[in-house]
């Protein structure tokens, strides 16, 4: 694989920019989409009139204060729950909309906030569930698939052992590999690396940014840390708050492979000011809400 | 990491052992169980009262000695073995298909819950006449009653478990591509798989409380009769017998369900 040999190259300090192709699939449309929890009832308008296009083989990273519909349009994607209205595309299939929903699938998959590798499967189980599952490996295959996939990601030492044995770091790098696994045309990281302390959170990050720059998969990822944000994003996308809409995009002009030097690169404070001031707004707009509500 | 070194296992036993006759709890423990039997000896020898009532402890070790020695003493154990095994078996195979049922199934749930929450507050020795009246013989009552005593704590605890299952699992499955039936062998089941152990611990418990009440009550044979028997035919060094060997037997039974749950849940093993 070609992936194995990127990683290496590309593991620790800036190595050349290697060469992928162009990613060809991933392309995300998402146009026009309001979600309504409840219709009947309580009636809560998460998201509204939001839309955005993502190019296939983009690091997509939404930021915006919490509630805002973030998480909502991320599991809309994934095919949790549907829209109430507009469409979302995926390479210019439709994935939804008010009439239709598509089961979630390995083509989209999900890594969630507080992890959910499954305890009770080892490192090396839980990387080959998608391929089981699906039917597509036997498992001895898929076994042999794992170790290699694990061996690429330098996790190999840990195969047999279960999540619970292993650092939370480590359980994050097994997720993305148990995602990798499927080949997915776009990864859904719904704040991964969320309370994670500040060092293993740059190890981590880095990682993801290795396996990123070696397979060019649309990265869909929802964060509340903005550092983190355009440490990693290709493009920035601020949400407003609830209802959730694109109030801004941020092009991040940072080229890859990055690595931590950026944090300390004049771009990447004048971003971050940008950043900081199109979420603080909504932040307290979403505050004093929160207040008026209470009142 | 990977395949540990051969004779680890005993090698770690070992240490554990050494380890338990350091630690003075161990000594502490031993001196209070000591300070107990010499204190039951010495209540019966010297007269002091209430616990001169009880059958010293000499008295019954010579009763253990005549009892393990008296193949009708092991058929006592073989008959309430026997009972619970079916008893506590057959709360098995019907009680955990059904609590996964009705844990995974809110249309199942909502129809058999309220049942089971009609039956439940009853005792099961409370089942002793109506299982007397209702089954052919007494064996079969007391095996039912036995099996109650399991069911509903296992029901229960099942429910419990497959209904707080961490969502997070089952989207992460279905997202990786499970259908329904993988998603219920490969996340329902081994996440239900600690609730089902308690409840198969605690069940156990009720099913000897059970089996031993229902034997003392209806039954010709088991621990539970030989205990109330020699207490009818004043033997009362026997009685003690009796209990102790209850208490074992209860003991030797949660181990087993302990061994099993260390073995089918090797990722709960602390370390």
């Amino acid at each position: 694989m070609i992936l194995s040999q990127l990683i290496k190259n590309n593991g620790g300090a800036v190595a050349e920019k290697p060469a992928v192709s162009e990613a060809t699939t991933g392309k995300i449309s998402i146009r026009d989409v309001g979600i309504i929890y409840d219709p009947e009832g309580v009636h809560v308008v998460a998201v509204q009139n939001c839309s955005l296009e993502i190019p296939a083989g983009e690091f997509c990273v939404i930021v915006g204060p919490s509630g805002c519909g973030k998480t909502t349009l991320l599991n809309a994607i994934a095919g949790f729950h549907g829209v109430t209205s507009g469409e979302i595309y995926l390479d210019d299939e439709l994935l939804c909309s008010s009439e239709v929903t598509t089961d979630p699938g390995a083509d989209r998959i999900v890594v969630f906030q507080n992890g959910a590798l499954f305890p009770w499967n080892t490192v090396l189980e839980n990387v080959i569930y998608g391929p089981v599952v699906q039917g597509k490996m036997t498992r001895p295959e898929a076994r042999e698939a794992g170790h290699e996939m694990l061996l690429q990601m330098g996790l190999s030492g840990i195969s047999h052992s279960y999540p619970s044995e292993i650092s939370s770091g480590m359980r994050r790098r097994v997720e993305i590999a148990r995602a990798m696994m499927n080949d997915p045309k776009v990864l859904l990281l719904d704040e991964p690396f969320r309370a994670m302390d500040a060092l293993t959170k740059t190890v981590v990050q880095k990682y993801l940014l290795d396996v990123y720059d070696a397979s060019n998969k649309t990265v869909f990822f929802i964060t509340h840390d903005l550092e983190e944000a355009i440490f990693l994003g290709t493009r920035v996308y601020v949400m407003t708050t609830r209802p959730g809409q694109i109030k801004k995009v941020i092009n991040v002009d940072i080229p890859r492979p990055r690595d931590f030097r950026v944090l300390s690169s004049e771009i990447y404070r004048d971003l971050k000011e940008e950043v900081i001031e199109a979420v603080h707004e909504e932040a307290k707009k979403a505050f004093e809400a929160g207040e008026r509500e209470r009142a | 990491m990977s395949a540990p070194p051969k004779g680890s296992k005993n090698g770690s036993r070992r240490k554990k052992i050494a380890k338990l006759l350091k630690d003075r709890a161990t000594y502490r423990g031993c001196i209070a169980i000591i300070a107990v039997l010499v204190l039951w000896e010495a209540g019966s020898v010297l007269g002091l009262p209430i616990l001169k009532n009880i059958p010293s402890l000499s008295s019954v070790l010579v009763s253990f000695k005549e009892a393990v020695f008296d193949p009708a003493y092991y058929v006592s154990w073989k008959d309430s073995f026997m009972r619970i095994f079916l008893g506590f078996t057959l709360a098995l195979i019907i009680g955990i298909p059904l609590g996964l049922f009705m844990g995974t199934s809110r249309y199942i749930r909502e129809l058999t819950l309220p049942v089971f929450e009609v039956l439940r507050p009853i005792p099961p020795l409370a089942w002793v006449p109506a299982s007397a009246i209702f089954w052919p013989d007494v064996e079969m009552s007391v095996i039912f009653v036995t099996f109650l005593g399991a069911f509903f704590v296992l029901i229960l605890n099942i429910v419990g478990g497959a209904r707080s299952i961490d969502a997070r699992y089952i989207r992460a499955a279905v997202s990786l591509g499970a259908s329904r039936r993988d998603v219920f062998w490969r996340i329902v089941l081994p996440a239900t798989l600690p609730s089902i152990l308690v409840g198969m611990t605690v069940g156990i418990g009720v099913c000897w409380n059970t089996v031993v009440a229902a034997e003392m009550i209806a039954s010709r044979s088991g621990l539970g009769f030989l205990t109330w028997r020699s207490y009818v035919t004043f033997s009362y060094p026997m009685i003690v017998v009796g209990m102790i060997s209850i208490g074992i037997a209860g003991y030797i039974s949660s181990g087993i369900i302990r061994i099993l749950g260390a073995r089918l849940m090797p990722w709960l093993k602390t370390n």
